[in-house]
């Protein structure tokens, strides 16, 4: 199969390839086309970044839900990154990643169910679903 | 591993869908539109595993994820009514100096992620170069005698039969563990969910809550005098 996209864009990148000979732009896209383990590991990271910006800024407690599954998410795919490196160094049936994965997803869908009865219980009681509104263990 | 082809092209297009979604998570004002964005970053992130061939948790992530987890998002969104409250001008984010703090500390913590990723995955290149090349030779052939799928359309990995056999084998111990943890969260939150009203009809409510509650609803007053015959 030929490389149609890249192909496609290749020209537009034309003149700063050229500009740039074999500088760093020409590395960085070089390396865009093949991208290996780090590239995933870095969406991983920023995933895990949003999400742990979205827990320490939103009010909503909903939200903050939503963005620890966002980080049990990035956590995931981590694993199976790092799953798929292992095969690729010859080990073919490593695939403690994936059941680590497994797990993880189970480990969420519990918290999910449970969060979710708290904030159910906390909203007949307090009428309040912002964070900085419930505040009664603070004395 | 290294992808290329149109492997590189949907690599990019799905981690950019999956970061972009989830930004919007983090920052949409309805509630609502916040569960939505988190499912389309989680179905991007599902493809990402397709491409790096877990197709079995591709599978799981978009069931139970997608179809469980999500669905009860939403159901409780909707059972807490936030449209309303978000509907008018109130802030959505904490005050302007906690959310300056953990900008700042969320900016050096993905600096000083960055830097480590880029500076273990050298030395992990560096070590495992021989392996991975020796490997990717044996790969290719094998890639070559892989069985035909049942539909005869396409070929199939043995990826799933092997996690399945991993599971079994190696996280046998934790996967009960993992169901008795499920029953547990099963049965805490239906227990967390029960109204009063449903607390008395089983008759599982201290005497004195209930006292106290009858006297401004009448139903529960109803349901202690049925308790006390």
């Amino acid at each position: 199969m030929q490389f149609l996209l890249f192909n496609f864009l290749n020209p537009a990148f034309g003149m700063l390839l050229q500009a740039g000979g074999n500088g760093r732009f020409a590395i960085a896209w070089e390396k865009a086309q093949h991208p290996d383990l780090s590239k995933f590991l870095i969406i991983g990271a920023l995933l895990f970044i949003i999400g742990v910006a979205g827990v320490l800024t939103r009010r909503n407690i909903i939200v903050i839900f939503m963005s620890i599954e966002l980080i049990l998410n990035a956590a995931n795919l981590n694993f199976i990154a790092m799953s798929r490196y292992l095969q690729d160094t010859g080990n073919v049936n490593a695939v403690a990643g994936q059941i680590f994965a497994v797990f993880v997803i189970v480990v969420a869908a519990a918290e999910a169910a449970i969060g979710l009865g708290i904030v159910i219980a906390l909203y007949r009681n307090k009428e309040t679903i912002w964070v900085d509104e419930i505040d009664i263990l603070k004395w | 591993m290294i992808l290329s082809g149109w492997e590189s092209v949907f690599f990019w297009i799905f981690s950019i869908a999956a970061i972009f979604a989830a930004l919007l998570t983090v920052m949409a004002r309805n509630t609502i539109h916040s569960a939505l964005f988190l499912i389309s970053s989680l179905v991007s992130v599902a493809a990402l595993f397709i491409l790096l061939r877990a197709e079995f948790i591709a599978g799981v992530q978009i069931l139970v994820y997608v179809g469980g987890v999500m669905v009860l998002f939403l159901f409780v969104i909707m059972l807490v009514n936030v449209g309303s409250e978000e509907r008018g001008s109130e802030e959505i984010f904490n005050r302007s100096r906690q959310v300056t703090t953990s900008v700042i500390f969320c900016a050096l913590l993905v600096g000083g992620l960055l830097y480590a990723i880029n500076v273990g995955y050298e030395g992990l290149q560096k070590r495992d170069e021989a392996a991975v090349s020796a490997a990717a030779e044996q790969r290719t052939a094998a890639d070559q005698n892989l069985p035909q799928a049942a539909t005869g359309s396409s070929r199939i990995t043995k990826e799933t039969e092997r996690v399945g056999a991993g599971l079994y084998r190696y996280g046998s111990l934790p996967f009960e563990i993992a169901s008795v943890l499920l029953l547990v969260a099963i049965i805490g939150s239906v227990m967390l969910a029960r109204t009063l009203k449903q607390e008395a009809a089983v008759d599982d409510t201290a005497p004195e809550i209930l006292q106290r509650e009858a006297q401004h609803d009448p139903e529960i007053a109803k349901l202690q005098s049925t308790i006390a015959q």
